[in-house]
């Protein structure tokens, strides 16, 4: 089952219980910023948040952590709230396998509603708002950025679906951190070298899963849309923006149209990042907004990203464990059992495995760092049983107590590339990588006393079953 | 014009007022490209108040890596 669009999702989270309305008056700074980090504070089972009666504004309405809890991840997927995260992360990544599901061509889209065609204003059109207090600036962090690669415009995989911080700068004006990794540089720089402007579509307030698909690291001639059929069972809907060859969310809030600028770099920054720390002071590309489109009376979403865990950090974490399952997965199929990449968007890394012999655990360390995703992430790998769960951290923490040595089991890796914003990493982009392997030792590595491992009781997964029982009924 | 809150230039401009006459202005920094709200705390709005670890020097705009570097024309 799919989402029509975002305001199904919203009416969704609401009869679920996931949404919390606030009508009472908000002031724009400091309370929208703050209730964004508050909310992921409080718990991990949190609701999105709308906010409907902000100072200043007549009629804005703020959406906020639609994805910020296990429950909205699993209604993303349409799955019953309740589902425990390792069953989330074996659904998405069962799904994965069904791509690609081609698109849906619609004819026109809701957001054609109002156009603003020249003497653009993003200030008076959006209730923009600073999230964290020393932002440079008021940023669009979840829009959906959709490009096509210039040297081949018409492969429909290589146009790209990513999220991207966006500063706003000016009336019609934004910076954009494109940082080299990622698929829209790519097509940046193909423009670059032609000499072109590269047309981009920015799409605000769309449903879950495309927004997911958008932050998931996919490989770059596969398609978000795709992807996003894929995992939500039925073709994606989209609809090409007239007088472009941008395919863009049909059900979305808003559209941006505009290119960015070719040879253009400006000061942007600095910006509240996923890592818990500020980064900027260095000089992005501009895009130049020309049309913007929006449905009556749009919903404005936007989300919070600070030090996790934030909203961020649900949106990120199953569909960046996935990729790096399914690329160690297709070396080590008898032996793969998890992965749980979630730490600050798979800076740390842990791995579920069988053993083949001695040393086998560590090489899937290194498989790890050296998957699409790892290139950038994956600092700290933990390797443990595949009786282990990785979603389970007090028992990571029990194998890393008991079952790693320290003198035979850290590997330090020298000078491994990183992503730049490792506030860590030095020079930029660039850190040393380690290892732990907590596996049992297995022959030839004959080392420790691990011949008595203490097996729970006989019955005890009888009881578990009676306990839950009892409990779903209380 | 007013003044940059983080840059201290003069040539900082008003961008937008609230829909609701008079609960606050928007202004934007062409130099540095901060941008604020009148309705903000002084100590995001007000230039001898800002957080001196947070402020930018004129000077050192220019000198901002690339990121990403500008692909040379083929
Ligand atoms: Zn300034």
């Amino acid at each position: 089952m799919a989402y029509r669009d975002f305001r199904d999702f919203l009416e969704t989270l609401q009869k679920e219980g996931q949404l919390l309305t606030i009508e009472d008056e908000v002031m724009p700074e400091p309370d929208l910023g703050s209730a964004g980090r508050a909310i992921s504070n409080v718990s991990d089972q949190s609701p999105a948040l709308l906010f409907t009666n902000i100072n200043g504004y007549r009629d804005a309405r703020i959406a906020m952590n639609v994805i910020g809890s296990w429950p909205n991840h699993a209604l993303m997927m349409g799955l019953p709230k309740t589902t425990p995260v390792k069953e989330q992360f074996f659904e998405f990544a069962r799904r994965w396998e069904n791509y690609p599901v081609p698109v849906r061509r619609e004819a026109s889209a809701p957001f054609q509603e109002v156009v603003v065609d020249g003497n653009v204003n993003l200030f008076d059109l959006l209730p923009l708002f600073r999230l964290n207090q020393y932002d440079g600036g008021f940023y669009i962090d979840k829009a959906c950025v959709i490009s096509r690669d210039p040297s081949d415009p018409e492969h429909f995989g290589k146009q790209n679906v990513g999220i991207y911080r966006i500063q706003v700068k000016g009336k019609d004006r934004l910076g954009i951190q494109p940082v080299p990794q990622h698929d829209i540089a790519i097509h940046l720089r193909h423009a670059e070298e032609r000499g072109e402007n590269l047309p981009v579509a920015l799409a605000i307030g769309c449903e879950p899963v495309i927004t997911t698909m958008a932050a998931a690291p996919i490989a770059y001639d596969q398609s978000e849309y795709e992807m996003a059929g894929a995992i939500q069972g039925e073709p994606y809907p989209v609809f090409t923006l007239p007088g472009t060859n941008l395919d863009v969310p049909w059900g979305a809030e808003i559209v941006l149209e505009g290119e960015i600028l070719a040879g253009t770099r400006e000061f942007e920054g600095p910006f509240g990042e996923f890592t818990g720390h500020y980064s900027g002071g260095r000089s992005m590309p501009v895009i130049q907004i020309h049309r913007v489109y929006h449905r009556k009376n749009p919903i404005f979403e936007h989300l919070y990203i600070g030090m996790p865990w934030t909203e961020t950090d649900y949106m990120v974490g199953i569909n960046t464990c996935v990729p790096i399952y399914k690329q160690l997965k297709d070396l080590f199929p008898d032996e793969i059992v998890a992965v749980n990449a979630m730490y600050t968007h798979g800076l740390v890394c842990i791995v579920s495995t069988k053993k083949r012999y001695g040393g086998f655990a560590k090489a899937v360390g290194m498989s790890a760092m050296a998957t699409r995703h790892g290139l950038g992430y994956c600092k700290l790998v933990i390797l443990v049983d595949e009786t282990v769960d990785p979603f389970n951290l007090p028992q990571v923490m029990w194998a890393l107590s008991t079952k790693m040595h320290p003198a035979h089991d850290v590997i330090i890796l020298p000078d491994m590339s990183v992503l730049p914003l490792d506030p860590g990493s030095n020079p930029a982009g660039i850190t040393h990588k380690m290892i732990l392997d907590a596996t049992t030792p297995v022959a030839p590595e004959t080392r420790g006393h691990y011949s008595q491992p203490l097996d729970a009781p006989i019955a005890t997964e009888k009881w578990e079953k009676i306990f839950q029982g009892l409990l779903n009924k209380q | 014009m007013s003044t940059c809150p983080r840059c201290d230039s003069k040539e900082a401009g008003k961008v937008s007022d609230s829909p609701v006459s008079g609960a606050w202005t928007i202004y934007a920094c062409p130099v540095c490209f901060y941008t604020w709200r009148s309705s903000e705390d002084p100590k995001f709005t007000s230039s001898s108040l800002y957080n001196p670890d947070f402020k930018v020097r004129q000077a050192d705009i220019p000198k901002a890596i690339h990121v990403p570097e500008i692909a040379q024309r083929k």
